[in-house]
Order: structure tokens, then sequence, then C-alpha cells
């Protein structure tokens, strides 16, 4: 077996990879071989750490359609683990090269290692209620997330970069790739997030809340509901299960409950803050700090205290 | 008139589940069976196709054999027949292990003109089954769909990935795997409940599929899993003078420095 | 016998609390401030099958009993106890006519309430002590051409609302309550006047108003079954009444309980939780084995009619206990609660007004007990 293998068509998510695969390196005597799409990365990937760069070449790059090729070059490579960034694209061309390479996987694993020749991984069941390990043999397939490894920092030496032309997978045809209109606001980097839920009335009341993140040096963030239901934020600042997932050092929830599938967005925040009129709201429980009061009242006190 | 095939999962209720405080080991005595959130969009979906357009709809699913208890609940969603795949061994399988049994149950009873998922089961969420079964098939793929449309052979679909929104097309049987945007399942009616009954299902013994026991041996293995106890301060300001409590917050996130 | 629910008696106790959930949640308290009507939310019952849910198939219903019948009114009455007094009323217009209605009175009329084209009402109060008697009673005087029906029936619920009344009339002023017969009687009838909707303690948004017969002219086919069947019809359709009142009753008594205990979890007095309380566990112990035990006899006997058997004093029982202990169960449950229990942002206060109406409407507080009483020193 020979090859710890990395993928993301995420620029920055494919850097972040290094940093396990390179803790895979060393605990395993492997390669790092990064495989890319994207030329314009490749050598920084060379840079931090891989030992070798693939640049994919072909008809179409997206994830999907590179899927049969990178199983084909694993295979042959007899790769031991394959990391890929997780994203939609990402998870999917994931799964395919597990199903080829007859391969365990690991979800959005939070953490990995290599003990005793396989893959230890860690990641959340039951829609953020649990957590669990996952022994992986060899050869695996893991998927992480964003932001759940720093990159790391060049290496002592630059490794080589090279190019593949392969066959694209052309039986799913791509019509269109339409980006979803982004303010170009990443919460998941915000040191500190104000995050509104339900408890405002309208969306104009919302302002108390841009007031707050204004003193705070905060951004804004929302819950589901808000983001979905009421239209009230663009759907990239919602966090929870199936938005965001966020670990700044200050989330104060305004007005949101605290309900588990928005929790397991925020509840590895450092310092967790909430202000809510009802006394019985389960966001107190996962706060280190609460208000049992009127939003309508507490934000705008709160706002000249801390500009004070 | 096309033949679909929605495979789908019996969970236990996430909402049942308690934490033991002792250990933090889960409690699932008191959970319920529900046919898992994603999946009833994919049964949904499939039956509105059949529905508008004729055609037939195969449920299909693999778990032990507390499988039977979903029987009559899958069948009250839409689909025409029920096949399932009962063994004990399925509390322990991973994704690799239920791709190769679905795989295995479809090549029995298809082909099939599409094949439904849902985007993740609720308990585990591994998202790997879709893309795993196509790839087991050798049948294109189309994940994250939040809108599609079945037109003889080409199925055109919308898929809905972070930061952007594709539109694709295939031509022939495919996979795919649904979000919970694209419908609003049914809450079965008195009569779709009574009429399940009537409606045909089979077992698919296990030891009928021809796998192998490398197939069924989970690569991935799940070590017990502990539930995740918020550990929080739990300071609550709470007096009846707003700008009392403010007072305390601020001068608490000035000690965390974080004002 | 069994009353363990069937698998599909399951499925629809499921669907009833899926169905709660996504239409009820979101309407009730809005309900229950304006007592408005919810017509659309009626509409969805005809949808999901309920209004004619112990109707026969051929008649477009879903024959699924009435097991089913008090799973679903349970159900419903977690959220919206008045939506489920809706179809508990309907439902009584719909099983006098599927009992005693002739072959064509059952064409003519059980499709339409199956299919919630039309909503059925069923009429038997008067300000009198009991019909037949008094002043205002409803008399129906035998004419060539028919039946005239004057006089007045009170707390008619669903009334405005219902297309159709299935009605107890006097039929021999003599005779008094002993000639009851049963009308079906169309909403639109010459003569027929509802009066202004009650303003009503709880269960806002069933109507509840009385009907004022002027002179109704009905056809001799309207009358239901025989013309001294009226008591026999009223006596049934009450004891179903009870029947599905209580369900309502357990289904409220639940959702009271459950909030109460949820509350006194996260309630912290005194440094610890009020759930640590005995005095509070005994609250919360009792109401909960009360709508327990409740929802065992009312499903025995539904399970009674499901199987063609007597049930009149099994849900005279089931009615009499919950007579008795049905307001309790909100009295302790907001005795736990304090002074949430007593603010009207919260849902026990509702739950407190409706459960009052359940407990006591369709039939006197001793009725129950003269029947029990009856059949055990027969």
């Amino acid at each position: 077996m020979a090859g710890i293998f990395i993928f993301s068509e995420d620029p920055q998510l494919a850097q972040q990879l290094l940093t396990p695969a390179l803790a895979l390196k060393a605990a395993s005597a492997q390669p790092l071989v990064a495989l890319t799409a994207c030329a314009e990365t490749a050598q920084k990937l060379a840079s931090l750490g891989a030992d070798r760069v693939v640049v994919l070449k072909a008809a179409s790059t997206t994830p999907e359609a590179l899927a049969p090729a990178i199983a084909e070059l694993l295979a042959k490579a007899q790769a031991s683990v394959v990391l890929v960034g997780s994203t939609s694209s990402g998870r999917h061309l994931a799964a395919h090269l597990a199903a080829a390479l007859k391969a365990g996987m690991t979800t959005d694993a939070k953490a990995l290692a290599m003990v005793d020749g396989r893959l230890e991984t860690q990641r959340i069941l039951y829609a953020g209620l649990a957590v669990c390990d996952e022994v992986v043999a060899l050869p695996a397939v893991a998927t992480i997330p964003q932001r759940t490894f720093l990159p790391p920092g060049p290496a002592a030496q630059a490794g080589t970069v090279e190019t593949l032309e392969v066959q694209a997978d052309a039986r799913v045809v791509v019509q269109s790739r339409t980006p979803v209109e982004s303010e170009g606001v990443d919460i998941t980097a915000a040191i500190k997030l104000v995050s509104v839920g339900r408890g405002f009335g309208k969306k104009e009341d919302l302002s108390l809340a841009r007031d707050l993140a204004g003193a705070l040096k905060a951004e804004i963030a929302c819950t589901r509901g808000v983001a979905e239901d009421e239209h009230w934020l663009p759907i990239e600042r919602y966090i929870g299960i199936s938005g965001q997932t966020v670990k700044p050092e200050l989330y104060l929830a305004v007005g949101l409950s605290g309900q588990v599938q928005h929790m397991v967005g925020c509840r590895e925040s450092k310092v967790i803050v909430a202000v809510n009129k009802d006394e019985q709201a389960p966001i107190f429980e996962a706060a280190d700090y609460g208000i049992v009061g009127d939003l309508y009242q507490v934000l705008p006190l709160l706002t000249v205290a801390l500009k004070s | 008139m096309p033949k679909l095939l929605v495979c789908y999962k019996w969970v236990l209720n996430e909402q049942d589940i308690k934490i033991r405080p002792e250990d933090l080991s889960l409690d699932s005595s008191r959970a319920k069976g529900k046919i898992s959130d994603f999946d009833r969009n994919a049964i949904e979906e499939a039956s509105l196709i059949v529905e508008q357009q004729g055609g037939t709809v195969d449920a299909l699913s693999y778990g032990t054999p507390a499988v039977k208890l979903s029987v009559k609940d899958a069948l009250s969603r839409g689909p025409n027949r029920l096949l399932w795949v009962g063994d004990p061994g399925a509390d322990d399988a991973d994704a690799l292990v239920i791709a190769n049994v679905l795989a295995a149950a479809i090549r029995k009873a298809g082909p099939y003109d599409l094949i439904l998922c849902g985007e993740g089961s609720s308990d585990m969420f591994y998202q790997q089954t879709p893309a795993r079964l196509a790839a087991l098939l050798g049948l294109p793929c189309v994940t994250f769909v939040s809108k599609m449309t079945l037109d003889g052979a080409v199925l055109k679909a919308t898929r809905k990935l972070g930061e952007c929104t594709e539109e694709v097309s295939v031509t022939g049987p495919a996979v795919v795997s649904v979000l919970s945007e694209i419908n609003k399942p049914r809450i079965p009616s008195l009569k779709q409940v009574l009429g399940a009954a009537k409606k045909p299902s089979e077992e698919l013994p296990i030891a009928s599929l021809g796998l192998t026991p490398d197939e069924l041996q989970p690569k991935a293995v799940r070590k017990s899993p502990k539930g995740f106890l918020m550990n929080r301060k739990n300071v609550v300001f709470k007096e009846s003078d707003a700008a009392a409590n403010v007072a305390k917050l601020v001068a608490a996130l000035a000690a965390e420095g974080l004002r | 016998m069994s009353i363990l629910l069937t698998e599909e008696q399951q499925l629809i106790g499921q669907s009833a609390r899926d169905f709660a959930k996504e239409y009820l949640e979101p309407m009730v308290v809005e309900m229950d401030h304006t007592g408005q009507y919810p017509a659309a939310v009626v509409k969805q019952l005809a949808a999901q099958d309920f209004l004619g849910l112990f109707l026969a198939g051929e008649y477009g219903g879903a024959e699924a009993g009435y097991v089913s019948l008090v799973e679903v009114v349970e159900n419903l009455s977690r959220v919206a106890p008045a939506v489920a007094s809706i179809m508990v009323n309907h439902a009584l217009a719909a099983y006098a006519i599927q009992r005693w209605g002739s072959p064509e009175q059952k064409k003519n009329c059980l499709p339409k309430l199956a299919s919630g084209e039309v909503l059925g009402a069923f009429a038997v109060f008067e300000h009198g002590p009991t019909p037949g008697v008094g002043a205002g009673a409803l008399m129906a005087t035998k004419l060539p051409e028919g039946w005239a029906l004057k006089g007045t029936k009170a707390f008619v619920r669903n009334a405005g609302a219902a297309g159709a009344y299935v009605v107890l009339a006097c039929t021999d002023p003599a005779a008094g309550a002993k000639s009851l017969a049963a009308f079906i009687v169309n909403a639109k009838a010459s003569g027929l006047t509802v009066g202004a909707p009650y303003e009503t303690m709880g269960l806002k948004g069933c109507p509840m108003a009385d009907l004022a017969f002027d002179n109704v002219m009905v056809a001799d086919t309207a009358i239901l079954g025989g013309s001294t069947d009226g008591s026999a019809i009223m006596t049934e359709t009450l004891a179903l009444a009870s029947l599905a009142e209580a369900a309502q009753t357990v289904g409220i008594g639940q959702a009271a309980v459950e909030h109460a205990a949820a509350y006194s979890k996260t309630r912290i007095q005194f440094g610890r939780p009020i759930a640590s309380l005995q005095a509070i566990q005994t609250l919360l112990a009792e109401v909960a084995a009360d709508c327990h035990l409740a929802r065992l006899g009312l499903r025995y006997a539904a399970q009674l009619m499901d199987d063609g058997q007597p049930f009149l004093v099994e849900a005279a029982m089931v009615k009499q206990a919950l007579a008795r202990y049905g307001a309790k169960m909100l009295i302790d449950t907001v005795q736990v609660e304090g002074g949430f229990g007593y603010s009207e942002f919260m849902p026990l206060p509702r739950l407190f007004r409706d459960i009052t109406g359940t407990t006591l409407l369709e039939a006197p507080a001793d009725y129950p007990e003269k029947t029990i009483a009856a059949a055990l020193l027969a």
C-alpha cells in the first residue's frame, strides 16, 4: 500500500487537508500525494508538504466527473488513505472512491489518526446528540469539513508537480452552474458572531442585532428559520446541522431557543452567551452566560455598555 | 411507464434517545422506530412521479428483522410494493455493507429506470449510500437534488451544492439522492394507511443475495457512541433590572477577554 | 378482543399527531383568540379522510373503525381540542345517518359528509330540562306534505358552519320525551335560523349557537329511522359523543401533563428543579395515571363498537370518571406550573378552558351514572 492521497476542489480546503495528511504520512512513512484539478493551487500544495501534486486535466473537472478516473488512479497506486474535502461534491466523490476501492469511509471526521495500521476517526451521530469513534481498515477514505484543520506551514522541501490527462465521466451532463448569490461574507471565519433567531418580531428589528454586532466587531449569523422560512438573512449565514458550523471565540445567541439542530453548528464556540425572554429555553443550558430578558430592552443597553 | 426503486432506512427516533449522565452512554430503550426523515422525501418524490405519469415504485430497505415494522408505514406513503432484507448484523453495518446489500437486492429485483435515496440517514448521516450504490451498479449518480423531472428516459435535476446550483441531465437509469427541500412528504390519509395491508411485500433473505462474507464485513467499525453534553458555565443573569443584567454580562465578557 | 392498537391504528395515530403538529400547532393560539371557525383546517381534515373516518367505503368513507376515531380525536385534542370538537360533532351526525338511515338517505347524505363537502351537526338539547319538554321545545307536527318543525334547539355545536343537521324533535306533545324522532334537516331550509354564536369559555373555533325553527317544512323522507326511534338515536349517539369527548379530555390531559412535566424539569427553585419535589411528582403522577386508565377505558368501549357489541354502559363509565376528574387534571397541572401555568402565553390556561367544555357538554353530569346504575340494578 502506498500513499496518503488528498483531494479538494476548494483550494483553501485542499491546503487544510495537508495537515492531517502530513500527520498520517509521518505515522505511516508513506508519500503524500495531492490530487487537484486546479493548476493554480498545485505549486502551493507542493510547497506546503505534498511530495507529489498531480494536476488532473479532463473535459470536465468537477469532482463527480473525475470520480472514475481518480478511483482508477488510487487503485493503481494502492492508496492507503484518501482524504477528501467535505463539500457536497467532495462527499459524492469520496463515496464513489470508497465503493471502487472496497474501502470503509468516515464522513466528516472531526479527528483522525493512524493507529496500529488502521485509521481511527471521530464523527457526530444522531443529529448532533452523540460522537462516535470509527476504526477504519486500510484502504480508508475520509471526508474532512472546512476549518477542522489549519493549513500547515511551508515544507522544508517543495514536492513535484505533474499533469495527468484523464477521462471524465460524461454520463451526467451539466447544463448550467449558477453561483449562489453571496455577500462574500464567510461567517465561519468570524471571531465573534451575533446570532439571531425568531425572537425578533420582524426583519427591520435585526438592526438591533447589527448595532450590537458593530459594537462587538462581530458578524451576524442566524437560525434556519430566520434564513429559510423568514428569508430575513441569506442562507449562507445560517448555522445548524444543515447549515454552517462555526467555532468563534464568542457566540452571542439572541432570541433563539437553542435546539440541538442549531446548537450542533456552534457548540464548539469558546464562549456562548444567550439573551432570551424565556427562562426555560434550552439555550441557557448550552450557554456560559445568559440574560433572561426582553431582547428589545437588553440589546440597546448592551450595545451602549460595550461601546463605552 | 417508469419502474422506480426507492431505498429507505428504518431508524431509531433520535429525539427519544437519552444520554446516561454516569458514563455518557446512549439509552435507546424508549426510542421508537421511524422511516429516516430524508428517505421520506425520496419515497414521496418517487410516489409523486408515478402518480403523475404512471409506473411503479418498489420500496427497498435493509435492516435488522425489526425492519418488518416499517412495511405498512412505507406502503402507506405511496409505493406499490415493498422489498425488505432483514439481518441481525445490520446494526453493525457500515455504508460499505449497506450499499453491497442494497446493490445485490437491486440486481435481484431490478432492473429499475431510476433509483432514489435520501441525502443521508437521520441516525448515522453517512451520505455515502447513493454514490456507493451507483458505483457498484455502474450507474451515473446525481446527488443533492432539490428538484427533478423524469421525461421518458431523461432525468433533469437541480443540484444544490454549497457554493452553486447545477442544472444537470442524464439519460438512462441513474441513482439520485434528494434533499429535504424537494417536497413535503404526505401525512398518510386513513385510506392510504388502511390500503397498505393490501399491497404486496416480500422478504429477500440475505442468504439469497449471493454476498460473500467479506462483502458483509464492515470496514469502518463504530465504537460505542458517547452522548455529547454541553459543559458550560450556565451563569444566568435574571434580575428584573435589565441594566443590571447587562452590566454583569459586560463584566463577564471583559473577564473572558472578549469585550 | 384486544385493547392494544393494531399496526394500522398506530400509524393512524401517528398521522393524527403529524397532522396536529403541521396544521394545528400554527393556528391554535390565534383561533383561540379570535374564535374564528377554521375553514381551511377543516378542509385539511377532509383530505386526511378524518371526516369520513368510520363511514363505509361505498359512501367514500375510510372504514377505519371507532378505535381509530378515538385515536385521532385524542391526538388532535393534544394540540387543538376545538378542531377535534368540530370533527366529533360532525361525526355524530354521520353516525346517526349511517346507523339509522334508509339506503336513500345514506346515499344522499353520507358521501357529502365523508368528503367534507357538507359539515354535519347533531342538535339534541334545548333550553328546557329535556328534549320535548318546555316552552321552546322543538315540536314536529305531521302534515300531509311532511313535517313542520317549530321550536328551538340550544347549544348546537357546528351550528352555522354545518350544511346538514340531525335534529331531535318531539312528535307528540302529550307523550313528551317518549315520542322523539330524528330528522335530517338541510341548513338552507326555509324558516331555519342560526342564532348568534355563543362566546364560549373554551373550545373556541368550534361554533355553538341556538337553532330556531319557524315552521321549517321537511319531507317524510327526512325522518331518520322510525317516528319513535328518536330516543334510541339520542341515547346511542350521545354515548358515542361521550366516548369522543372522553378522547378529547384524555388528549388535553395528556398534553397538559407532558407540558407540566417538561416545565418542572427546568424550573429551578430552592436550588433544584421542582420536578424533584414530592408534591410535584404526586400531582404529575396522578394526572398521568388518570389519562392512561381513561384511555384504556375508552379504547375498550371503542373496541366494543368495532366488534358490533353494545357499548352504552362502558361509554358511560368513561364519561362518568372523566366528568369527575377531567378538570382536575388541568387544575393540577396549572398548579405545577404556578405563575406560568396561569399565564395566557402558555398553553395550559387555554387547555383548562377547553377541558371544562369536553367534560360537561353533550350530557348532563348525572346521565352516565343513571346508565351504569340501570345496567347494574337490572
